[in-house]
């Protein structure tokens, strides 16, 4: 199909680095399983105590019996990666159907004379050419160690990739359908990540609650509904591609119900709202608003969740050692503090997508001629990229405002111990310059070599994973205190650290001033 | 006596992109108060050297003035005198026009609301719908309006009129006037040679970045060639192409029957005495079109 090809080539770096990051994170993981607990006596009590832990069950879902290395990896990576791929089930989906809708390219292909229905066909197999891809993929990485890491097997690897495939797949398949019903490509962005959000929650609800059938209502919940390394279900497979059949089949009945550039949901495109702004500033801030306090929103439920279901942790935390990922991650400290610090470093992840994401319409404007325009008014060539980088910035701040004053407000009932709604606070704002750096990070890249803007990603991915997988990677402590998100200090504490919050402000402060002076000496991009 | 000092002053203005020179040094004076078109085939260099008066891009060598000062160094200042339509326009698809127009206008610091109302009326835009719903037409309409509406000496259009329907492009040449009666000068790039014909004092003509032409309007078809034709015998055929030689003129055909000739105005009286000594038949002449003269001149290799 030559769509489904244009589709795939115009795509390519995004699903190449995708599938990059996906796979990297599945297959470099599962090796240190086999070492994190050496004895049987070890692990069986990890397991034990995983298993009666709220927290971990809310985020990755209930840890099989015995907790073979290869169930836990399925379990924690595979709740990672769940997540991840769900978000980029998302992206594609609707890169691939709305946003060429938007940008004209759709209406391109249809006036080639196509059939009608060829471009939706094109979108629903190159969205099953890459879980397939994801899937085989998958099977291979974590295959290469069947014999080293135990519970690893050949059926089990294959279920674990097909799982992983297959949600992908209903994610993917389900965003076409909910692409159909509105007009534009960023609502479609938030419907579809709406219902991931939803997928999650459903998901946790039924782990922690222990209402196993409500999982199969979840596209999220697939993995756990297989079982692969467990049970390995085949059968369940066969359901849920049934199932994304029927979806893309819907999508096609509603595809052909609209009209082009349609959605089936419509809304007024007449208003009469003035903008009174005087500055570069005052209208990337006023842009930003809406999209700033849906993430606000989002953050802050998200914040809100974690926290309500913090109180089993703390207590699991002083019987004992909470094993493998999340028992590193509280390892050590006061319960209440590592608690706050690691939801604190999780939402600082989500915020720290929001800011490069702000930074990144830079170029965005740049390449379609919007800052031409505005410096073609009178503004200095440099100011729409500060003014960029400082709603950003604000804008975290507000984020995470929001999200430690819901967090703190859950705390102060649900945890216990020494003044946790104080911690959580000050943990989630204390964030701030991490998602800083961020932001300045990708206004460097946007300044002086605004074609690679895109690797303003690896600074997070890099973060991410020295955080949240350092320990399981062996990572020497003293390098994972340099991480961005680890520079916050408890407050209850007697001395505070002022150090890493300083240098991080310095070095976005540097990072955006190089960017500002490069994209000084530089062209614009033309149109 | 002292001249007025030229709007726009390019010397020698050189633009290269890697290994490719998208403008080799190009000249370029736009008197005050005048209208000037900026011609020249796709690729030529017209958008390349405007986004250098804007100071959007750094010249590699020659120097620019604009309104009396540097853009590579004083874009800003400069930028706020001078109204900018690009070719091809994108507006922020979540605002509305009217919110785009408050947006540019707040942004210079400047504005006319009176002019911008007048004018919305007179391009026929609805302000209150979102750009998302604009055909081009609409989003080059938001632009039109907010350059002619605000209050700058100078107005750089960039083939403006592309997707205006007629009627448009009607009320279009009427604000290029009434902008140029109100004392502000114009740099009109554009494809559309009746329009040109009709608003522009003094052309430019530009190929592969060179100059090719650069002059008054009046003067460009002063010397533009005339075309005439003529029936000729054998014998008659010899004698032309020898009389033609003497005047310094090629007869294209050779020894053929039918003579087309292409003749500068000067030598328009010695060819036809030649002819008519030489008794030829049906001798026709016809002054250059306009459109002759440029489509010669986007033909011919660049000097």
């Amino acid at each position: 199909m030559t769509t489904a090809r244009l589709l795939l080539h115009r795509h390519r770096m995004m699903i190449g680095s995708w599938l990059l990051l996906l796979l990297t994170l599945l297959g470099g993981t599962v090796w240190a399983y086999q070492d994190t607990y050496p004895t049987a006596g070890q692990r069986d009590a990890a397991v034990e105590l995983a298993r009666a832990d709220t927290a971990t069950t809310l985020l990755y879902g209930e840890l099989p019996l015995p907790g073979t290395p290869a169930q836990m990896y399925a379990w924690e990576i595979g709740g990672i990666t769940t997540i991840l791929v769900s978000v980029f089930a998302v992206l594609l989906g609707v890169a691939l159907t709305r946003a060429a809708e938007d940008d004209g390219t759709l209406e391109l292909i249809r006036s080639c004379g196509v059939d009608r229905r060829n471009p939706l066909r094109a979108a629903i197999a190159v969205i099953a050419c890459v879980a397939t891809a994801l899937a085989v993929g998958t099977a291979a990485v974590t295959g290469t160690w069947v014999g080293d890491v135990d519970g690893i097997t050949g059926l089990g690897v294959a279920a674990f990739g097909a799982a992983l495939g297959l949600t992908f797949l209903l994610v993917g398949v389900l965003t076409v359908v909910l692409a159909q019903l509105t007009s534009t490509a960023p609502t479609a962005r938030l419907l579809g990540l709406t219902a991931v959000a939803a997928g999650f929650g459903l998901r946790a609800v039924a782990d922690v609650r222990d209402i196993g059938a409500l999982n199969w209502l979840s596209p999220l919940g697939l993995r756990a509904t297989v079982q692969p390394f467990t049970a390995n279900r085949w059968w369940v497979l066969g359901i849920y591609l049934a199932a994304a059949v029927t979806l893309a089949w819907v999508a096609g009945l509603l595809y052909e119900r609209r009209e082009y550039g349609a959605g089936l949901i419509t809304r007024s495109e007449i208003r009469d709202v003035r903008l009174p702004v005087r500055s570069a500033l005052g209208l990337r801030m006023r842009l930003a608003r809406r999209s700033t306090l849906i993430w606000a929103a989002g953050v802050a439920g998200l914040g809100a969740l974690f926290t309500a279901m913090g109180s089993g942790v703390v207590e699991q935390s002083r019987d004992g050692d909470v094993g493998g990922f999340l028992g590193t991650q509280l390892g050590g400290t006061d319960p209440v503090a590592a608690y706050c610090a690691y939801t604190a470093t999780l939402l600082a992840m989500v915020v720290s997508a929001y800011s490069i994401l702000q930074v990144l319409r830079h170029r965005e404007d740049e390449t379609a001629g919007r800052t031409a325009l505005i410096v073609a008014g009178g503004v200095r060539r440099w100011a729409p990229l500060l003014a960029q980088v400082a709603t950003a910035v604000a804008g975290s701040a507000v984020i995470l405002a929001a999200a430690g004053a819901a967090g703190a407000a859950i705390a102060s009932v649900t945890i216990g111990g020494d003044s946790p709604a104080v911690r959580m606070f000050t943990f989630v704002t204390g964030q701030w310059p991490a998602t800083a750096v961020m932001a300045a990070g990708a206004a460097l890249l946007a300044g002086i070599w605004p074609r690679a803007a895109g690797l303003a990603w690896l600074p997070l991915v890099a973060a991410g994973t020295l955080a949240l997988l350092g320990p399981l990677l062996n990572i020497p402590q003293r390098i994972r205190d340099l991480g961005p998100f680890q520079q916050v200090s408890d407050p209850v504490a007697a001395t505070a650290e002022w150090t890493g919050p300083a240098v991080l402000l310095l070095i976005a402060v540097t990072a955006t001033a190089c960017g500002l002076a490069g994209i000084n000496r530089r062209d614009l991009l033309a149109g | 006596m002292t001249t007025t000092p030229a709007v726009i002053d390019v010397r020698g203005l050189v633009k290269r992109f890697g290994r490719f020179t998208a403008v080799d040094g190009l000249n370029l004076t736009v008197a005050p108060g005048a209208v000037h078109g900026f011609l020249g085939p796709n690729g030529a260099g017209k958008t390349t050297t405007i986004r250098v008066l804007l100071g959007l891009y750094r010249a590699a060598a020659g120097s620019a003035r604009v309104l009396g000062m540097d853009p590579a160094r004083q874009s800003a200042a400069i930028n706020r005198r001078i109204s900018y339509v690009p070719g091809d326009v994108h507006l922020w698809p979540n605002l509305t026009g009217h919110q785009c127009l408050d947006a540019l206008a707040g942004l210079r610091g400047a504005r006319d609301e009176s002019a911008e109302r007048r004018l919305t009326e007179d391009f026929a835009l609805d302000v209150r719908k979102s750009v998302r719903a604009y055909s081009k037409g609409n989003r080059q309409k938001v632009i039109l309006v907010a350059a002619f509406a605000a209050p700058t000496d100078l107005l750089i259009l960039d083939e403006p009129t592309t997707g205006l329907d007629p009627l448009m492009e009607e009320v279009f040449r009427r604000c290029v006037r009434d902008a140029v009666a109100a004392g502000r000068t114009v740099l009109l790039s554009s494809h559309i040679l009746g329009e040109v014909e009709q608003l522009c004092d003094a052309v430019t003509i530009v190929k592969d970045g060179r100059l090719v032409e650069s002059g008054r309007l009046t003067d460009l078809r002063h010397l533009a060639a005339s075309r005439i034709t003529a029936q000729l015998t054998g014998p008659q055929s010899t004698t032309v192409t020898n009389g033609l030689r003497d005047l310094g003129l090629v007869n294209g055909d050779g020894a053929g029957t039918d003579l087309v000739l292409s003749v500068p105005r000067t030598q328009v009286l010695p060819v036809l005495a030649l002819l008519a000594r030489a008794d030829a038949g049906d001798i026709t002449c016809t002054p250059a079109s306009l459109e002759e003269l440029f489509l010669r001149h986007y033909r011919v290799a660049a000097r």
